[in-house]
Formats: structure tokens, C-alpha cells, sequence
């Protein structure tokens, strides 16, 4: 019984059942499919607020256009980001540690890099045009023209204001170069710009941008200055070549005659050796000779005083000896018997070993 | 930052972050950059104030300071229409206060001299000064000269200047050198002659150092006159016949008065 009217039931019930079942079937299905869905929109929700901060880079979040954090804080290190997506969050990177270089864009005559890198530049004509050619002007009394090229490097130091603060902030950075530049170059002349104080001029130039960046507090930090080219009009090109050229004139007649003077005094001194030295032998021997005589003098006086005819006799004899020995020629010559000098001739010349004399005795 | 409108009028302003607004066509939002922003005039010729043309171009930082006021002063707070005033302001200040000063205070090698940062000062000051009549609701952060230039046909005579100027300093180089070369020789020449006579005062003094030694021994011979002009003679002598010598002898001199004293050698009288 009890099962009857189930049975009757049943096969009324059994197409709302069956039906309803398919429908929860599919109900489920499409349930674990929107679910599935879900948890994978929501991991690309999650991942796409994933990002990559490199190491030459920081970044900050603006959450609905505000940083988040203050200053520093707001800084986020290099690696993995988790930020909402846009509109909520945005995440702004800013380059840091890499090295970034402007180049000045006033002082230098209208040229293309093209035209400069294959070296066609174009001729200078007689004038420069304020609105093409870029020049600087001197400190001399009366302003000379020059073009200087100069390259800045820097890094940014302080990302926030960096960014933030300036709408363009390496625009800043050049026209603070330029600045310096003009302010260097007024403060110069044009010789000590080019060959005087080189050195001076491009530490002008640092100071002046270094001081400038720091007044404008745009967030940079100087690494160095560097002048590429530093130049006099090229209308006057050869005249500034033919005082360079009379320079080193110059330098080359004063060295030689300094190595002229050097000789002269060299020469001189040896000279002045040689004098001295001739006086000190001189001295030496004339002392020492003297010392000498006067030694065997008093070896002598006591034979002399003994008996002075004899010893003088007997001294001469031994001395004219001695001389006679080592003469090459001896002429003896006999009185004439009236005392009267006997005449002769001597043929005075080395040659004929022989001499001839014309004696007779 | 933002300015918000209410019915068309300015009723706030509001800096970064979520803001509430009521829906248009009752509040209206318009979006201003508050980030400093470079300006650069023309560049333009002035006279100075001792008559020279030059030509000077000066960029200037400006940014809003005051929304509710930059706002109604430029349509839609359009940058465009700030710049464009600005460029007359610059303009006109800049042309005023160049003419106040002489060349020689743009340029001047006399560090004491140079006013460029004086004037660039007094652009910005005037500038600044201007703004704040006309209520722009714009501050000048900075403001510093990018070019100086003269007027084309100037630069020609700067050339012409220039190298005739080149020309007096390589002639005065070339006679420096030749002056400076000959004023070395001469104190060379000079030094050499002091030396030389130095030593030669020195060779005197020492001879007659010797010759005092000297002397200090000449009384040793005082003792005996005799016998030292003796012992010089026969020195003397020995020292005239060291060399090639021909010696004529007669008879009277020893030790040949021997061979004069034998008779057979004699002619007889």
C-alpha cells in the first residue's frame, strides 16, 4: 500500500524529478564552471597587480593619484609589486642609479650631427645668426664670441621631487646647465676659455650648475661636468691659429736660448775650473819646489860653510857633468890667443844632424 | 590638485587622493598641474643702458599657487594661455630692466663687476611683481638667463675685432719671444763673464796664498844668500840644457879650462 500510491505518484513525479534533477545538474555544473571562473578572474585580478621593480629603478603606488607613503617611504625597493589595478592604484617608475647626461644646446654653431659625423660642415659665413647659430659671449672689456659644447652627468637623487615636482625635470636640468654656461663664460676671458685657465672655466661651469640644481632643489645629483668642445669663431679661426703658432715661436726661441745659456754657463764654469785648478797646481808646485830648495839648502850649508870655493867648485862641475850627458850637440871652442872672440857660424837648423862649424884651431 | 565648480563658480580646491563630487550639471572638476613647469621667452633683442643691442632669452620655473585664482583667469585653465602671459610679462620686464644696465655688467671678467645674477634676480623679482597685480595665482620659483647673443650684423664687427686683436698679440708674441730669447743670452753671456772672472780672482788669490807660503820659506835662505843664488844658478842651468841644446863651450868654462890649460891644445902665442 504504502508503495502504490508512491508508484502512482512516482511516474507523475518522475519527469518534475528527473528534470529538476537535470536542472540541478546543470545548475552545479555551471556553478563549479562560474566558480572556477571566479578563482581565475580573481588570480588574474591578483596577478595583474603584480609588478617588476628593477634595480636601476624605484617606484612609487598612487593609490586614487596619491602616494602612498611620504618621501622616502614612498620609495619601493627593486623586486616583486603588488598594487590594485587602474583606476585605483598606479604605479609610477622613476630611473635612479643610471647615469644620465644632457648636453648643453646654446653656444654651439648651427651644425647637424649628420653633417658633423661625416665632417660636412657647413662653411661659416661672415655673420653668426642669433636665431640658428648658438655662441657664447666673453668677460673681456669688450665681449668676444666663442662656442663651447659642454655634456652634464647626473643621477637622480631624490625620485619623489624628482618626478613630482616638475613637469620636466631634465628640462630643468638643461636649462640650468646653459645657465652656467652663460654665467661661466661672462666671468671669462676669452684666453683664459681656451688656453689659459681651461681647468678654471670648467670648474665654473660645475660649481655654477651644482649650485643651480641645488637651488632649484629638482632632486639631482651632479657626477660630473665635461667640455667637449671649446672653440673660437671659425671666422677667425686663422687668426687665433697664427697666435698659437707665434706662441710656440716664442716658446722655441726662448728654449734654445736657454740651452744656448745653459752651454755658455756650462762652458764657462768648466773654463773657471780649469783657472782655478791652474792656481792650486800652480801654488802646489811653487810651495812644494820651494820647500825643497829650501831643504837641501840646509842640507847643503853645512858642506858649503866648511869650505865654500871647493864645494861651489865641486857642485858646478857635477851639475855641468850631469847637463853635458844629456845634451845633444857640445861645441867646444878654443880661446884665440889674443882673447878676441872667435867668429863663427852655426847653420841652425835640426836637419843635417851634423852641425858645421866654421873652426879652426 | 583640482578645482572644483559649483553651478559654474569656484567653490574648493583639492590636492591628490579620493574627493567626492556632486553629479554634473552641479559640480564640475577640473584637473590643474601643480608640478613646477619651465617657460622660455623668445629670444629677444634690448638696448642696455649704454646703448648696445643684445639679445638675451631666460627661462623661468612657474607653477600655481592659487587654483581659485589661476582658474577663472585662464579659460579651462588651459598652461597655454598662463604661458602666453607670461611671455608678455617677461617680455615687457625684461626689455625694462636690461636697459637699466651697461655691457659690462652681462659680461665682465671682474668677478666683482659681473651683476647677471643681480639682473636675472631683478627679472624675477619684476615678474613675479606682475603676477601677483594681475592675480594669476602663478609663482615664479626660479627664473636665470639661458642665451646671450648680439644682433647679426654685430657679430661681423666682433670678428673683425677679434682678430685684429689676434694679430696685435701674435706680433707682441713673436717679439716677447725674441726680446726674452735675447735677454737670456745676454745674462747668460753676463753670468759667464762673472764666472770667469771670479775664478780668475780666485786663481789670483790662491797664487798669492802660495806666494805667501812661499815667502814664509825665503828666510831659510836669508841664512846663506850666497849659497842660495848659487844653488839657483846651477838650477837654472840643469833647467835651460833639459831640453834639445846646443852648448858652445870655450876653454874658460871648468871642466873644460882643462883642456885649454894643456899646451898642446894651445896655439902658441
Amino acid at each position: 500500500m504504502d508503495k502504490k500510491p508512491q508508484k502512482v505518484v512516482l511516474p507523475n513525479q518522475a519527469p518534475t524529478d528527473t528534470s529538476a534533477e537535470a536542472m540541478a545538474e546543470a545548475l552545479r555544473s555551471s556553478f563549479i564552471i562560474i566558480k572556477i571562473a571566479m578563482v581565475f578572474l580573481v588570480g588574474v585580478f591578483l596577478t595583474s597587480g603584480i609588478r617588476i621593480v628593477s634595480p636601476q629603478e624605484r617606484a612609487i603606488v598612487l593609490r586614487f593619484g596619491k602616494s602612498v607613503g611620504e618621501g622616502e617611504k614612498a620609495l619601493r625597493k627593486p623586486g616583486l609589486l603588488w598594487a590594485f589595478p587602474y583606476p585605483i592604484d598606479e604605479v609610477v617608475k622613476i630611473p635612479i642609479t643610471e647615469l644620465q647626461h644632457v648636453t648643453s644646446t646654446i653656444g654651439w654653431y648651427a651644425v647637424t650631427p649628420e653633417q658633423e659625423i661625416s665632417g660636412n660642415e657647413p662653411p661659416p659665413g661672415p655673420t653668426l645668426n642669433p636665431a640658428a647659430d648658438g655662441y657664447l659671449l666673453t668677460g673681456d672689456p669688450e665681449p668676444n664670441i666663442v662656442h663651447v659644447r659642454v655634456r652634464l652627468y647626473y643621477r637622480v637623487s631624490d625620485p619623489v621631487t624628482y618626478q613630482f615636482e616638475f613637469a620636466n625635470a631634465s628640462n630643468v636640468v638643461l636649462n640650468a646647465l646653459n645657465n652656467a654656461l652663460v654665467h661661466a663664460a661672462a666671468k671669462f676671458s676669452v684666453d683664459d676659455v681656451l688656453y689659459r685657465n681651461v681647468a678654471g672655466f670648467k670648474e665654473e661651469i660645475t660649481r655654477n650648475v651644482i649650485e643651480k640644481l641645488a637651488s632649484y632643489s629638482v632632486g639631482v645629483e651632479v657626477d660630473h661636468c665635461e667640455v667637449l668642445n671649446a672653440i673660437p669663431p671659425r671666422q677667425v679661426a686663422s687668426a687665433f691659429h697664427k697666435v698659437t703658432m707665434a706662441r710656440e715661436t716664442r716658446t722655441k726661441l726662448i728654449n734654445e736660448a736657454q740651452s744656448y745659456a745653459n752651454q755658455v754657463i756650462s762652458t764657462a764654469e768648466a773654463q773657471a775650473a780649469i783657472i782655478t785648478n791652474e792656481a792650486a797646481i800652480y801654488k802646489a808646485t811653487m810651495v812644494k819646489s820651494l820647500a825643497g830648495d829650501a831643504k837641501r839648502f840646509l842640507d847643503l850649508l853645512p858642506k858649503y860653510q866648511a869650505n865654500p870655493q871647493l864645494f861651489m867648485e865641486a857642485q858646478f862641475l857635477e851639475t855641468i857633468g850631469r847637463v853635458l850627458t844629456n845634451l845633444q850637440d857640445k861645441i867646444f871652442v878654443s880661446i884665440r890667443p889674443d882673447g878676441k872672440p872667435r867668429e863663427f857660424r852655426l847653420l841652425l837648423n835640426r836637419e843635417p844632424l851634423k852641425p858645421k862649424p866654421q873652426t879652426s884651431k | 590638485m583640482a578645482i572644483v565648480t559649483t553651478f559654474g563658480r569656484v567653490t574648493k580646491s583639492v590636492g591628490a587622493g579620493l574627493h567626492f563630487q556632486l553629479p554634473w550639471p552641479i559640480q564640475k572638476i577640473y584637473k590643474l598641474d601643480k608640478r613646477i613647469q619651465i617657460f622660455e621667452d623668445k629670444f629677444s633683442e634690448d638696448l642696455t643702458a649704454d646703448n648696445n643691442n643684445l639679445l638675451t632669452q631666460v627661462y623661468l620655473g612657474w607653477r600655481i599657487s592659487d587654483p581659485t585664482e589661476f582658474f577663472p583667469r585662464f579659460p579651462s585653465a588651459s598652461t597655454t594661455a598662463a604661458e602666453r602671459m607670461l611671455e608678455g610679462i617677461v617680455r615687457s620686464v625684461k626689455s625694462g630692466v636690461v636697459g637699466k644696465y651697461n655691457l659690462a655688467d652681462f659680461v665682465n671678467a671682474d668677478p666683482a663687476q659681473l651683476k647677471l645674477t643681480q639682473i636675472e634676480e631683478e627679472i624675477k623679482k619684476g615678474v613675479q611683481t606682475q603676477l601677483e597685480l594681475n592675480k594669476c595665482g602663478i609663482e615664479v620659483v626660479f627664473l636665470g638667463i639661458k642665451k646671450m647673443g648680439l644682433p647679426e650684423s654685430v657679430t661681423q664687427a666682433v670678428f673683425e675685432r677679434m682678430s685684429s686683436e689676434r694679430n696685435v698679440l701674435s706680433s707682441r708674441y713673436q717679439y716677447e719671444g725674441e726680446a726674452e730669447a735675447q735677454k737670456i743670452r745676454a745674462s747668460a753671456e753676463r753670468k759667464a763673464a762673472e764666472i770667469l772672472a771670479e775664478a780668475e780672482a780666485r786663481a789670483k788669490e790662491i797664487r798669492a796664498e802660495g806666494e805667501a807660503e812661499a815667502a814664509q820659506i825665503l828666510p831659510i835662505f836669508q841664512q846663506n844668500p850666497e849659497l842660495a843664488v848659487f844653488l839657483l844658478r846651477l838650477d837654472a842651468l840643469q833647467q835651460a840644457l833639459k831640453e834639445k841644446a846646443t852648448l858652445i863651450l870655450d876653454q874658460r868654462t871648468p871642466p873644460f879650462d882643462l883642456l885649454g890649460s894643456f899646451p898642446t891644445n894651445n896655439i902658441p902665442k
